[in-house]
């Protein structure tokens, strides 16, 4: 069984303690609260939520650079070594993270090939000139030219920066790749080619991939598996069909009915009301509901847990999952399916 | 009359926009080659040896065409004590500023990496170094451990490095923020490649331009305690010393007392124009 | 606004134990106290009771302890020269230290500051370049070496000032010039910097184009602004005025505690060295802490921030 994941995640809590002035108590904002997950080799994981979800934290915590304050990560079935230890060390050339701003990533003194091969020399891969035939190959892999290994990072463009970044990444051979937005900070041509890079990586070389985004277009593209998350909580987990074609939560409704489909115009637009979320100030019950068009009062009172819903397929809803009549949960239809479904329920309820 | 103007607006401050140095900072670069070459040559365009009397032509004056300086009580020929004062005086401030750097610079790392009680340990340290007048704590060391050359020079050493700890904490900080840093620490590099190999080329021209400002403040607290007869110790002559012993033939023969002070001060003149301008070019945030 | 200040007292006497202990740690590793005192060629029975006598044989904890407990008595030991109290003999000499040091330090913020605002008010101005031109000539030219120039100018060649001593009021004005003039150049060059700057912040340029008048707009709003960055170096000017005072003591045979110090080093006083290193550890926390209390007072953004530790 093992061997069908790659790396999972169980009850990952992550929190972190703020105080609002020195006289004031600390509250605990949980940037992460119970995501389990699992992703397959050679797939890949699309995690989608708006700022302060706790998608970027989840990365995080899966490659094991933060220390999560619960739960725990497994890496082929072996725990995560602690952070910053040389055991640590050594799993980095395993798995690595693109990130989102690759100016800052780069050290603008070194040239690109010198960084490229960094982890290389950090993990006394190869000769040394074993590696610099191993960079220019990947200079190439990644679409840049051989000649470029002598560029400086503020020389390129953000494009090509971030295939530097990539081919940073992949230089080690990892198993995992994380990318945190890594294409959030590109014109929307290169978001394209940067994605196609990736996809392209992953088939040639069995990457795994987890894909960190908060635009849809970009995460649908790329992913086998996506998960979407909500102030800290996984709200639903389907495969990329799945969520596009049928998505169930409420939330990923609206995000879904926001993509554009080329040729058609945008209809059946969901415009969420209320604030935009604050893990600081989390709502009690289901965190949605004040932003929820169908919420119940059962959505104030409790927090919905990640359920089954088919096979395959997650969400963390009261209106959707395990309890409901058969009939509603295969055929959800426009909104006012659910709502009529949720009034038939409170009229049914004592 | 009031300046009707209105005021901030910058405008001539740097007006000269020219390609290449300014006059005055080739001026500086040349005196400090100078110096350098003189300090290092010393033993070979030494006329005289610095002991050595010439007691027929004590106290003349300078054009002399044996001693181009003069001579001093003792017949010691001035031009000569001037050179291997320049070698003393220059070696010392060289070597107190390398210490401090290095020190500075190691500790300010640790604050930036360990953070927590180390990092307290540090600043409080700084902050001390920084309140205290170094002449007199200086004073005090040297009462308790007399004047001897490398006691000088390590004793120097302490002379700011403060300034490199709150740099070398503070641009290592931002390097961690910013990303360069845990882009690396997250490629599994060790905490040594990290700092050695990335922030420490980063930082190395903000550290520089402060060894620069720094320098000639050492020469000044080393001649200061020269001239008052604690710091270097004859047979040996520095720039203060000489200034120190010239100072009982002020009405004799100035020329003594006068000539290290004119050489102390082009030197730590050329030596803050050149830091000031190296600063605006590379680093225009340090102030 | 307490917590502040809590702070800061906390931070004053955090320095004053490091200086004390500094003291004991070098004054420990400079050689066994006793041999020192006594000489190295005393019978080591008189080495021995000596040690015990001044509990040179307890444990390191402990002699430090002592030490420190001596000190807040107030017992610093007595000079090797005379025997004399330490405390006492640098007690002496206070007063001439003041007489010098006072008149400089108003010398210095009067003039260093007026000249700094006013060549900031009126830049490129002839005024302008000659003050920024002083100022780097009073940083480059060690006290000495003015201090000696002046007494050849003055003293020697045209015979209007005495030159050393303190036996009248005008033996007094060469030392207060050489303590002040590279304060002065410093602090006008500081003061002509801040000045520029709050002159170019907006709130400036609104005061001017509300239509108020530009004297109006300098003392209200610029100088109260320009205050905050030149009462900070001031305070750390205090520190410089007492290692000025040694060296421009030493130079004018000024009989003052700078001098002591001197002496008491070259003869290797080590009471009265240590005496005068506490007593300065303490002007400049006091200073520092006055610093400290007046920058809370003149910014108000200070006054409710929270300070952390």
């Amino acid at each position: 069984m093992s061997t069908d994941i790659l790396i999972e995640a169980s009850d990952l809590t992550k929190t972190y303690f703020s105080r609002r002035g020195l006289l004031g108590r600390p509250t605990a904002v949980h940037a992460v609260d119970g995501v389990s997950l699992a992703v397959a080799p050679g797939t890949t994981l699309g995690i989608v939520g708006e700022s302060g979800s706790g998608k970027s934290t989840t990365g995080r915590l899966l490659l094991g650079l933060e220390a999560p304050s619960a739960g725990h990560v497994r890496f082929e079935g072996e725990p995560m070594p602690a952070l910053e230890t040389a055991e640590w060390r050594k799993y980095r050339a395993r798995m690595q993270l693109v990130f989102q701003d690759p100016l800052a990533a780069l050290d603008r003194r070194l040239a690109i090939g010198a960084q490229i091969g960094e982890p290389l020399e950090i993990h006394n891969i190869g000769t040394q000139a074993e590696r610099r035939e191993r960079v220019l190959t990947l200079l190439q892999a990644v679409g840049l030219r051989r000649d470029q290994e002598t560029s400086y990072p503020h020389e390129l463009s953000g494009g090509q920066r971030q295939r530097v970044v990539i081919a940073r990444a992949i230089a080690s051979d990892p198993q995992l790749l994380v990318c945190d937005e890594p294409v959030s900070a590109l014109d929307v041509s290169i978001q394209a080619q940067v994605v196609n890079l990736l996809r392209d990586l992953q088939e040639t070389r069995g990457i795994t991939m987890v894909f960190i985004s908060h635009d849809l277009k970009v995460v649908r593209n790329i992913s086998d598996r996506v998960a979407v998350m909500y102030l800290g909580r996984i709200v639903e987990e389907a495969s990329s069909d799945e969520i596009f074609s049928t998505p169930l939560h409420p939330y990923t409704r609206a995000l879904v009915s926001s993509v554009p489909v080329p040729g058609t115009a945008l209809k059946d637009r969901i415009v969420l009301q209320g604030e935009p979320p604050n893990p600081a100030a989390r709502p009690a019950g289901c965190a949605f509901h004040p932003r929820c068009a169908v919420a119940i009062a059962r959505c104030r009172a409790e927090t919905p847990a990640l359920l089954a819903v088919g096979s395959g397929r997650k969400a963390a809803c009261h209106l959707v999952g395990g309890d409901q009549p058969a009939g509603v949960t295969n055929n959800i239809g426009s909104v006012e399916t659910l709502v009529e479904a949720a009034s038939t329920q409170t009229s049914a309820s004592p | 009359m009031a300046n009707i103007s209105i005021p901030g607006i910058a405008t001539g401050e740097s007006k000269q926009r020219k390609k290449g140095l300014p006059i005055i900072v080739t001026i500086g670069l040349v005196w400090i080659a100078a110096m350098i070459v003189i300090a290092v040559t010393a033993d070979w365009i030494r006329p005289f040896n610095i002991t050595a009397f010439d007691l027929k032509n004590r106290l003349a004056l300078p054009g002399n065409p044996k001693h181009f300086l003069g001579t001093d009580e003792l017949g010691r020929d001035v031009l000569s004590r001037l050179i291997d004062s320049i070698r003393i005086s220059l070696l010392i401030a060289f070597g107190a500023t390398m210490i401090s750097a290095f020190v500075g610079t190691l500790l300010g790392f640790l604050a930036a990496y360990f953070r927590g009680i180390v990092e307290h340990i540090v600043l409080m340290l700084a902050d001390f170094q920084a309140a205290m007048p170094f002449l007199i704590m200086s004073l005090a060391v040297l009462a308790f451990f007399g004047s001897s050359l490398p006691l000088l020079i390590c004793l120097m050493g302490f002379y700011g490095w403060e300034r490199y700890t709150r740099i070398a904490r503070g641009l290592a900080i931002s390097a961690s923020k910013q990303g360069y840093a845990s882009a690396v620490t997250q490629l599994g590099a060790s905490p040594a490649r990290v700092y050695l190999n990335h922030i420490l080329p980063n930082i190395a021209s903000t550290l520089i331009v402060s060894m620069t400002l720094t320098f000639p403040e050492v020469i000044l607290m080393e001649s200061s305690l020269s001239f008052l007869g604690l710091g270097v110790q004859p047979p040996m002559t520095s720039l203060g010393n000489m200034v120190g012993y010239g100072r009982e033939y002020l009405t004799r023969a100035p020329w003594i007392m006068l000539t290290p002070s004119v050489v102390i001060m082009l030197t730590t003149l050329s030596i803050s124009i050149v830091g000031d301008w190296l600063r605006d070019k590379l680093d225009p945030t340090l102030s | 606004m307490f917590r502040f200040l809590l702070f800061k007292i906390f931070r004053a006497l955090v320095t004053i134990m490091l200086v004390v202990t500094f003291a004991f740690i070098v004054l420990r590793m400079s050689g066994d106290p006793a041999v020192i005192i006594l000489g190295p060629d005393a019978p080591p029975q008189a080495i021995e009771a000596f040690r015990h006598a001044w509990g040179l044989d307890q444990p390191l904890w402990d002699q430090y302890l002592r030490y420190f407990g001596a000190i807040a008595r107030g017992d610093l030991g007595v000079s090797m020269r005379d025997g004399q109290s330490a405390v006492l003999l640098v007690m002496e000499r206070i007063p001439a230290t003041l007489e010098l040091t006072v008149p400089a330090l108003i010398l210095k913020l009067v003039l260093g500051i007026s000249i700094g605002v006013y060549a900031a008010l009126h830049r490129e101005t002839l005024l302008d370049r000659v003050v920024m031109a002083g100022a780097v000539v009073g940083f480059t030219m060690p006290s000495f070496v003015l201090g000696l120039v002046l007494v050849l100018i003055f003293a020697v060649e045209l015979d209007w000032l005495p030159s050393g001593g303190q036996d009248t009021w005008t033996h007094a004005i060469l030392p207060i010039i050489t303590m002040s003039v590279g304060g002065i150049g410093i602090l006008a060059r500081f003061s002509r910097s801040a000045m520029i700057e709050i002159l170019g912040q907006p709130y400036i340029r609104t005061a001017s184009a509300k239509g108020m008048p530009w004297r109006k707009v300098v003392w209200r709003h610029a100088l109260p602004n320009a205050a905050i960055p030149i009462v900070t170096i001031a305070g750390f000017m205090v520190g410089s005025l007492i290692a000025g005072a040694v060296v421009v003591e030493s130079l004018f045979s000024w009989p003052g505690v700078g001098r002591l110090l001197v002496v008491s080093v070259a003869n290797r006083d080590l009471a009265v060295v240590q005496c005068i290193l506490l007593m300065v550890a303490a002007c400049m926390v006091l200073s520092n802490f006055t610093v400290d209390i007046l920058y809370g007072y003149l910014d108000p953004r200070l006054r409710t921030a929270n300070v952390k530790g």
